[in-house]
């Protein structure tokens, strides 16, 4: 049962693997916007700390973040879209597998074969940058662990996301405007544009319960200690009980979209 | 021998929505959007029994492909029965498909970027074959293929006919009991599609395998079934054996005649002119007219004087093409 989806998963991972150059304009890019969001946020600033985060703690959320930034991205696996508007998508019915698992094995092994390849490097480098830019270490070793934890439920929770961008694109036929509403939405809610610690309070006290700060923002505040170990672990646990909740919920919507689908043409 | 695909009244209706022409119209469309039903299959009834290899033609658009699809259980039908092999196929949908297997002729189901027998390797797990019976067949195929010097590259670099061979080989690692073939010699060369139409009966011979192919390659047809199932406008209008229809319109023959010197006006009691051009004259018999080599060189010799002739029949393209004329069923 396993080995099937297990099989998938590492097919994407290999696939993924191939594309070298991608990796490393990929890497260029995330370094250059990393400094480029540090910079500009300290330039507009100008002070120590935002509401107790500061700016070094600001500089490793952001390295953080642009470290996995293959992770976080919202984005069903290259293939999926073109095949349901184009119709190759037939070809996953006649296998004696769940549709919902296809994708889901197929998203989770692209996205994490292109963050491991790109990871690393960029942590590297932005650990040799000068304190206050560069990424600092963890506050503790309890918070690194935590932090792993994190972002394995990041990546499962950023899959779980992009399932509802294929089931969109069941819906409309539009791959590009169902990935583009739910990365968009995803975007604003998990820090990827903005840090969340520095939203207003108001706000961040609705976003911190809501599943998408779970994609990247939470272990990363776990790392520079701006969420503490017991408040990590308690919103660990909401946060898999979201992954478990909305990937019931991805499985019943693709499910019932699939009851209406027809496969055009040829 | 038992039927292995029961295809009882099936109905298959697709809503589409209208578009009307004129001036505001994609505006008034955007609100108040009108539908129409189109029937892609209209009570469709038909039989195959196991180890048959049934060839399933009609024009573009007769409901050949949606036919596939319900039966490979990718489309659910709006009525009707299906049993294959004992199942629903959209409704057991994962235990029947472990019994089939599909080749879309102009797609592809094996993955782009890495060699093939990483792709067979995958099929492998997905079906839970054995190690040693996957390697068994693989064995096989590869020898009624010829795909050795293939499977260790990327799909990407394969050619439209070395893609088509590992397709074939993909959908039948796990033996299916049927193969659903949609198109299969689609844009292959001469050399290939033989040997495509070669594997495709030994396949049958070695595994008993039974066979639903779609073509528009007639020669496919002739080559490979015992069987066709002419599909127009959603309805079965044929099924049965293809030498049955070839015989009621063999009796068909044109005859090229050419005279050793000019005619002004060919006529002969029997036969209509189709053309003629002074030495030359091209007959075609009435059907009431029985055509016999002797009797036709008596009676034109009393009239012409003729230095050659040719008689030919139709050939399957024309049999279908009047076939389709006959059922009305050409595209206008």
């Amino acid at each position: 049962m396993g080995k099937s989806y297990l099989g998938i998963f590492r097919m994407e991972f290999k696939g993924e693997l191939q594309y070298r150059a991608k990796a490393i304009s990929g890497i260029a890019t995330q370094l250059f916007w990393g400094l480029l969001q540090i910079y500009l946020y300290m330039a507009f600033l100008n002070t120590e700390s935002v509401d107790g985060f500061s700016i070094t703690q600001m500089a490793s959320y952001i390295w953080l973040g642009q470290a996995f930034f293959a992770m976080r991205y919202i984005l069903m696996g290259k293939n999926i879209g073109q095949s349901i508007t184009n119709g190759n998508v037939c070809y996953k019915f006649v296998r004696p597998l769940n549709l919902y698992n296809q994708w889901y094995s197929e998203t989770l092994g692209q996205k994490v074969a292109s963050t491991l390849l790109r990871f690393p490097l960029i942590l590297i480098i932005a650990a040799l940058l000068p304190v206050g830019l560069g990424l600092s270490a963890p506050v503790s070793i309890p918070a690194l662990l935590l932090c792993i934890v994190g972002i394995l439920l990041g990546v499962c929770m950023s899959t779980t996301l992009s399932m509802f961008i294929v089931w969109l694109t069941f819906k409309t036929l539009s791959e590009k405007g169902s990935a583009t509403i739910i990365s968009t939405i995803s975007g604003l809610l998990s820090g990827m544009v903005i840090p969340l610690p520095m939203m207003p309070q108001a706000v961040q006290n609705v976003i911190n319960y809501l599943p998408f700060r779970f994609v990247s923002d939470l272990p990363f505040r776990i790392y520079i200690g701006n969420v503490g170990i017991t408040d990590g672990l308690i919103f660990l646990a909401i946060g898999f009980a979201w992954l478990v909740l909305l990937t019931i919920l991805g499985k019943l919507l693709i499910k019932s979209a699939l009851k209406k689908t027809v496969i055009q043409g040829g | 021998m038992a039927s292995i695909i029961d295809f009882t009244d099936i109905c298959k209706t697709f809503k589409v929505p209208e578009r009307t022409k004129g001036k505001w119209s994609t505006f008034k469309n955007f609100f108040a959007r009108k539908h129409k039903l189109i029937h892609a299959l209209k009570n469709v009834t038909f039989e195959v029994e196991e180890g048959d290899i049934v060839g399933y033609i009609g024009p573009n658009g007769a409901g050949k492909s949606t036919t596939i699809k319900i039966m490979s259980g990718i489309l659910t039908p709006t009525s009707g029965t299906c049993k294959i092999n004992g199942l629903v196929p959209w409704k057991n949908r994962r235990e029947f498909v472990k019994n089939i297997g599909v080749v879309f002729g102009q797609r592809s189901q094996l993955w782009w970027d890495v060699p093939v027998i990483d792709s067979f390797e995958l099929l492998r797990d997905i079906y839970k074959i054995p190690k040693d019976e996957f390697d068994q067949t693989l064995k096989i195929l590869d020898k009624a293929l010829n795909l050795e010097d293939l499977l260790g590259r990327p799909l990407r670099q394969l050619s439209l006919g070395q893609k088509m061979k590992c397709e074939l080989a993909g959908s039948l690692l796990h033996r299916p009991k049927i193969l659903f073939l949609d198109e299969p010699t689609i844009g292959l060369d001469a050399v290939t599609k033989l040997a495509v139409r070669d594997f495709i009966k030994f396949i049958n011979k070695e595994w008993h395998t039974t066979i639903i192919l779609t073509t528009h390659d007639m020669s496919d047809i002739e080559a490979l079934t015992n069987k066709i199932i002419l599909i127009g406008k959603g309805q079965i209008l044929y099924q049965g054996s293809f030498d049955n229809i070839k015989s009621k319109y063999s009796s068909a023959k044109t005859i090229e005649v050419e005279f050793s010197k000019d005619y002004d006006n060919v006529e002969l009691d029997g036969y209509t002119v189709v053309s003629h051009n002074k030495k030359y004259a091209t007959l075609k018999n009435l059907p009431s007219t029985e055509f016999h080599t002797k009797d036709f060189v008596n009676q034109i010799t009393k009239k012409y004087e003729v230095v050659d002739f040719q008689v030919s029949s139709l050939s399957v393209d024309e049999i279908l093409a009047k076939l389709y004329k006959e059922f009305e069923l050409s595209e206008r």
